[in-house]
């Protein structure tokens, strides 16, 4: 009995685990692109519905995995057009208003884009990968959750290298602590924020397709995506890359239990509350 | 003669206001009613987010939380205490009223920006629908709440009244009552500490101006306002839903109809309301690409329209000196 409900509690553990390396993916998209330029990015979850979209699209001409790749740089490309045209015009305002106007085009990027998908795709979609599960002692420990943990610290991993190890990642960070210090040290801004938001726009689509493997997306409701995105973003500190990856799985695991517990609902005014909660004990990364 | 303008334009407003049901409504017909008491809903809230964003830089983006806040506890109260919900809608509206001078109180305390104020409200809107979809027993779900019970029968029972009219009217003169009390709040003292404290929140509390005082009495009006509406945008549908009252139905559209109407103006709510509710109707045939239209005009408005109708066309009207030359016809010289 007691062994049941320990393993139990760790197959909902390894389901929580997961379900946070996947939030700290989409707290990254946030994060990244605000402390680059200032932007909230609002339309991050449509971004990683386009990729799922793109992968079901393909589903069929060509193998899964390379489906999975040309999502993500498709996505990616699609961004980076996007912030050729549309973010330059943001870019050209400074401080508070930066802020402001970055919330409202990037919500009616959105709000566009949404309406754009929704004349062809509705409904829920999701990624067709469906490795085995395993039963132990009655209770499964689902194979999707290990495969979405394996393939986001992969990604994590590399993210690590990158601005730990690489000239263009010390040059983020650099830009995120101090822009106008950064542009004294020759740093070219704005090519290192289209590079950056391009980064933060592929790895939104590849948390769009882990999210697509571990449940299905619905396609009308991307703003759902972007809330839970921005929420890890405000828990961890919105300019601190390591705070949001430590969010993101304190997160998971939480509302995981949550809504193993409790319910659904119980679950997301949880992540809010903590999300409320935060914003008031420490605001100064918004300011 | 020396013409009071700005009174008169009041007045002539609500007269406007008044005449619309005899020339557009007709017996029977629901769209048209339901068309122009949306219309003076949105006007209401559009104007509430003028006062709080427009004049005092708190970004409020849960006015449909707030709406329906005060949709919820005006029908759930009048069931629970057997009253009609008329009585309990003040009620609900102080209700409201509290949570917004909560939420500006907090803010001004802990001195936060514009963007915190904009995401802090914006996970209370998500937090307030998902808590209203959870109580389940209580409010319907997502299903809902029939609400019909806002109506005046003596009034509809009136020749040339019914219930659309009745509605319409009450609507009516909740927006005449806010534009008036809109007006004297720009016009006293109140008008003169917001736009301090727009302009410059240290000098203003330097030399005496109470800054968290004004806030939240600006956030207070705002959320009073929007919580009284909120029962009325329910009686409009005859459903209480909370997709109703989503962040896309309510705050993303107010937020375009105060843009393009004007910002800090006293009419270009009313005019922005007019103008989005009658785009929103001429796209209802195409009905998909509603969304992609609105999400459009968000992105160029801010870009590129920031100042509005209202103020574009005063603007224009000073450039050719209609206002004067009208003046003078109406004074007869």
């Amino acid at each position: 009995m007691v062994l049941e409900d320990v393993i139990g509690i760790a197959a909902l553990l390894i389901d929580g685990i997961s379900r946070g390396f996947l939030y700290a993916i989409l707290g990254l998209g946030i994060t990244l692109v605000f402390g680059m330029g200032g932007i909230l990015n609002l339309s991050i979850g449509v971004f990683m519905v386009v990729a799922i979209l793109i992968v079901a699209e393909l589903t069929g001409m060509v193998p899964l995995a390379l489906a999975m790749a040309l999502a993500i740089v498709l996505t990616a490309a699609l961004g980076l057009g996007i912030e050729r045209t549309l973010l330059k015009l943001v870019y050209r305002s400074e401080g508070e208003e930066r802020l402001l106007l970055g919330i409202f085009v990037t919500l009616g990027l959105a709000l566009a884009m949404e309406g754009a998908i929704a004349l062809n795709w509705s409904g829920p979609y999701s990624v067709h990968l469906e490795p085995p599960s395993w039963e132990i002692a009655g209770t499964f420990i689902r194979g999707r959750s290990l495969v979405v943990i394996g393939l986001a610290l992969i990604v994590l991993f590399g993210m690590y290298l990158f601005f730990s190890r690489t000239k263009v990642g010390l040059a983020t960070r650099t830009i995120m602590q101090d822009e106008t210090g950064a542009r004294l040290c020759g740093i070219n801004i704005d090519r290192m924020r289209a590079g950056i938001w391009t980064l933060s726009i592929a790895i939104a689509a590849f948390g769009g397709l882990l999210w697509g493997i571990s449940s299905s997306a619905d396609v009308g409701n991307t703003f759902a995506l972007t809330t839970i995105a921005i929420v890890v973003a405000i828990v961890g500190g919105v300019t601190s890359i390591v705070g949001v990856v430590v969010a993101g799985v304190v997160l998971g695991v939480i509302s995981t239990f949550l809504t193993a517990y409790g319910s659904t609902y119980l679950a997301s005014i949880s992540l809010f509350a903590i999300a409320i909660i935060v914003l008031l004990v420490k605001p100064e990364g918004f300011q | 003669m020396n013409v009071n303008w700005d009174l008169h334009r009041v007045t002539l407003v609500g007269l406007v206001l008044l005449v619309i049901p005899p020339i557009f409504f007709t017996q029977g017909s629901r769209t048209i009613p339901r068309l122009f008491t949306l219309m003076a809903i949105m006007a209401i809230l559009t104007l509430a987010l003028n006062i709080v964003f427009g004049h005092t830089d708190q970004l409020f983006l849960f006015t449909g939380a707030i709406a329906a806040t005060g949709g919820y506890t005006t029908i759930l109260l009048a069931e629970y205490l057997g009253v009609s919900p008329w009585f309990t809608m003040p009620i609900a509206a102080a209700i409201a009223g509290l949570i917004g001078a909560l939420v500006s109180f907090v803010a001004a305390r802990r001195g936060l920006g514009i963007i915190v104020i904009s995401i802090l409200t914006l996970a209370l809107q998500f937090s307030i629908v998902e808590l209203i979809n959870s109580f389940r027993d209580i409010t319907g779900g997502s299903t809902g709440l029939r609400v019909t019970s806002l109506t005046i029968e003596p009034l509809a029972a009136l020749p040339f009244l019914d219930n659309q009219a009745v509605l319409y009217y009450t609507t009516a003169a909740l927006l005449v009552a806010l534009l008036l009390l809109y007006r004297y709040l720009v016009n006293s003292k109140y008008g003169l500490a917001f736009e301090m404290i727009r302009q410059d929140e240290d000098a203003a509390e330097s030399i005496g101006v109470n800054v968290a005082k004004y806030k939240i009495i600006a956030g207070f009006i705002a959320t009073f306002a929007v919580g009284l509406v909120g029962p009325l945008l329910a009686q409009r549908t005859g459903f209480l839903t909370p997709t109703q009252f989503s962040f896309g139905q309510i705050d993303v559209i107010i937020l375009i109809m105060l843009i393009i109407g004007g910002l800090r103006t006293m009419y270009g709510p009313i005019v922005g309301a007019v103008v989005v509710v009658m785009i929103n109707e001429q796209l209802r045939e195409f009905g998909a690409y509603r969304l992609m239209v609105f999400g459009i005009l968000l992105i160029l408005l801010f870009l590129y329209f920031r100042r509005g109708i209202v103020p574009w066309v005063t603007s224009q009207a000073r450039e050719y000196g209609i206002v004067e030359r009208s003046r003078e016809l109406i004074s007869g010289s």
